[in-house]
């Protein structure tokens, strides 16, 4: 019985001849859909909605890890609460750490904010890293030739076509670049608060300055005190932005544009975060418009 | 040669001039970038109980002495329940290690010591060592991952406090269906204690000699299934484990089967606040003599629980459980209804971090001088810090 179920299922691999690809976040999703065409069937494991540190291990994400010939990570940390027990419990030899069906994209990326001395009194913080680099448009053709590497070694018969695709969207994405940094220049040195250290590539992109966190350490809840010295110094420095991300409960941060007076944007992280930012460029299109509209 | 020799020629010279040609500042042999994940919790809680520590070992569960029956939060007043040391690292391309150890005042106990194995074909997962077995749904958990500070009462009478944990070996297969399903086998080397006590031994009264079955003598084998409706995921399973029972305490020769049923539905509104329902049902058959009378002494038993867990944040956590032994074939009254209800708040600083505050009021325990079913309270405060590596938990 055994025997004819791996036969049928095996049989029905060949007749798609698709490469099941699992990823962790939407933003690699839809990248991979890019590059990989319709030679490609791709689950997404996490919403883009949800905290991305947090995601529930869930057994059908286990499912869904099982069947891929490709797991497609952010990495530098940002899966480690959930993604090593579903790679443990899929029991699928070819996607293991190490192997050529696992591909962590933050190889790809200098990390900023590595700190110099790890402690947890200093909250939940990544060894590595801000792994948040995803907010930086940037990176995006850069990762999507890494997956186009990838793709061609795990299906060479298609090789002409994902090098192909990577390179169209590496030139169309040019093209976004550019409107978007003339969008944003003249918002450079524009001063903010952020819930989370979410936005830091985003930030350093456009030449932002990022003042402050609502979260007094990362991971850790909003406190009185801190919020009332966040107050005093954005008073102080007269910051007028504040970027509240999806996730976290907005109280804190209405309470704190309240009483400065400064503007409070709901930033989208991921595609999928916000309803308007359904693709990958509508995602920095939302960020940027919410951001410079006043 | 020709230039060891110049060198050494020039040596004197080099050491006055730079005496560092020859100091090797690469870490030739260092090893420390192979350390593996080391991880140290440690769980102490305050107990306040309506009846003293000494009456404690007075009562019976479901026909078993308690003092047998107790790990955790044994004492009035303050106990730390242990400090445990985990240590975890991939072995090669084939296998991962993992080494769990209990330390408490009594000594250092090896909770766990297994591999896995990672690149097997056809789905196929591959463990042994000692371990926890994945019998049922809370078996295979540590206790820090509990959503209350002790065990159901039915896995402490059924399985010990321990759980079903010894050495063996355990084969998983998942399944490619299209929601998840795995089925695992482990056959284990049966306990000391427990509903598989295996032990040669001879009967005081009737002088008949009981001969330990030929180990490994514990089988087990189980099959869960899970899928999501919306945000909502259900994970149900069955289990059985079948094994000698030969004890001299119990005066028992023959065998144990133990079947469970278990559900898990959990609800998650956000990425932090959720609400969990889960149930298991264990029945226990053991058949086999009275090694005092040689006459056959089959009895069966049966308990459940079902809790309820409310995640409000990242902080703050509330539960409910209900527990009960609800049939046991050796009392006078088989189907009397014995229970406890727990009620528990907690509340997590951070992820490593959790103060529990745990009230329990019981009418499980038998008074054995009185024959009477006892009412206790308990109420316990327990604190739970862990160190170093944070492995994910998994679902």
């Amino acid at each position: 019985m055994k025997k004819i179920l791996l036969a049928l299922l095996a049989l029905s691999n060949i007749l798609m001849a698709e490469i099941n690809i699992a990823v962790s976040y939407p933003f690699i999703a839809a990248l991979t859909k890019t590059v990989g065409g319709e030679n490609v069937n791709i689950t997404t494991l996490a919403k883009g909605n949800w905290d991305p540190h947090f995601v529930v291990p869930r057994p059908s994400l286990i499912r869904q890890v099982a069947q891929a010939d490709l797991l497609i990570i952010n990495g530098a940390g940002l899966e480690i609460g959930w993604m090593p027990p579903l790679i443990r419990q899929s029991n699928n030899a070819h996607i293991q750490p190490g192997t050529k069906g696992f591909l962590d994209l933050s190889q790809f990326v200098t990390l900023m904010n590595k700190p110099t001395a790890v402690s947890r009194a200093n909250g939940d913080i990544h060894p590595d890293g801000n792994p948040h680099y995803a907010t930086d448009p940037y990176y995006m053709p850069i990762l999507a030739n890494a997956i186009a590497d990838r793709l061609v070694l795990l299906d060479a018969e298609h090789a002409a076509e994902y090098r192909n695709n990577a390179a169209a969207f590496e030139k169309q994405w040019q093209a976004n670049l550019t409107r978007w940094d003339a969008v944003m220049k003249p918002f450079a040195g524009t001063k903010l608060l952020q819930y989370h250290e979410l936005f830091n590539y985003f930030i350093n992109r456009y030449a932002l300055v990022s003042v402050g966190n609502i979260e007094p350490l990362p991971g850790i809840n909003p406190s009185s005190r801190h919020t009332l010295e966040l107050i005093q110094m954005m008073k102080e420095q007269e910051v007028k932005l504040i970027l509240q991300d999806v996730y976290h409960s907005p109280k804190t941060a209405h309470y704190i544009a309240e009483k400065t007076g400064a503007k409070e944007v709901l930033m989208p992280h991921d595609v999928d975060a916000v309803h308007e930012a359904d693709t990958l460029e509508k995602l920095y299109d939302t960020m940027i418009k919410r951001i410079t509209l006043p | 040669m020709k230039k060891i020799i110049l060198g050494s020629m020039f040596l004197p010279l080099l050491l006055s001039a730079e005496s560092s040609s020859y100091t090797n500042y690469s870490s030739s042999f260092n090893q420390s970038a192979f350390v593996p994940d080391i991880a140290l919790i440690v769980d102490g809680s305050y107990v306040n109980r309506s009846v003293t520590d000494a009456d404690m070992d007075n009562y019976t569960l479901a026909g078993s002495s308690l003092s047998d029956y107790n790990e955790f939060n044994t004492n009035s007043g303050f106990n730390l329940n242990y400090a445990e040391l985990s240590l975890h690292s991939d072995v090669d391309q084939l296998f991962t290690l993992d080494g769990v150890f209990h330390f408490n005042v009594e000594g250092v106990e090896i909770e766990e010591a297994y591999f896995t194995t990672t690149s097997m074909p056809y789905s196929l997962q591959l463990k042994g060592g000692k371990f926890k077995s994945s019998f049922g749904r809370l078996n295979k958990q540590h206790q820090h991952v509990w959503d209350f500070a002790d065990a159901p009462l039915v896995y402490n009478a059924f399985l010990t406090p321990e759980g079903l944990n010894h050495p063996g070996v355990q084969l998983q297969w998942l399944a490619p269906t299209p929601w998840y399903m795995m089925a695992g086998v482990e056959m284990m080397q049966s306990g000391e204690e427990g509903s598989f006590v295996n032990q040669t031994f001879t009967d005081a009264t009737s002088s008949k000699e009981v001969v330990a079955s030929n180990e490994p003598a514990l089988y087990i084998g189980y099959l869960k299934n899970s899928f999501d409706i919306a945000n909502a995921s259900v994970l149900f399973g069955l289990s059985a484990a079948h094994g000698a029972t030969k004890s001299e305490e119990a005066s028992f020769d023959g065998a144990t089967t133990i079947y469970g049923a278990d559900l898990l539905v959990k609800n998650y509104f956000d990425s932090y606040s959720y609400l969990s329902w889960q149930s298991e049902v264990l029945q226990r058959d053991a058949k086999g003599d009275d090694t005092n009378t040689s006459i056959s002494a089959d009895y069966t038993q049966r308990g459940a629980y079902s809790q309820l867990v409310y995640a409000y944040d990242q902080n703050w956590r509330t539960g409910l459980r209900f527990d009960t032994i609800f049939h046991d074939s050796r009392q006078s009254d088989p189907n009397e209804i014995q229970n406890r209800y727990t009620v528990m708040a907690e509340y997590n600083p951070s992820e490593f971090s959790r103060i529990r505050a745990q009230y329990a009021h019981n009418r499980a325990f038998n008074n054995v001088t009185t024959g009477e079913n006892q009412d206790i309270n308990t109420f316990i405060l327990e604190v739970n810090l862990a160190i170093g590596s944070h492995g994910a938990h998994s679902f």
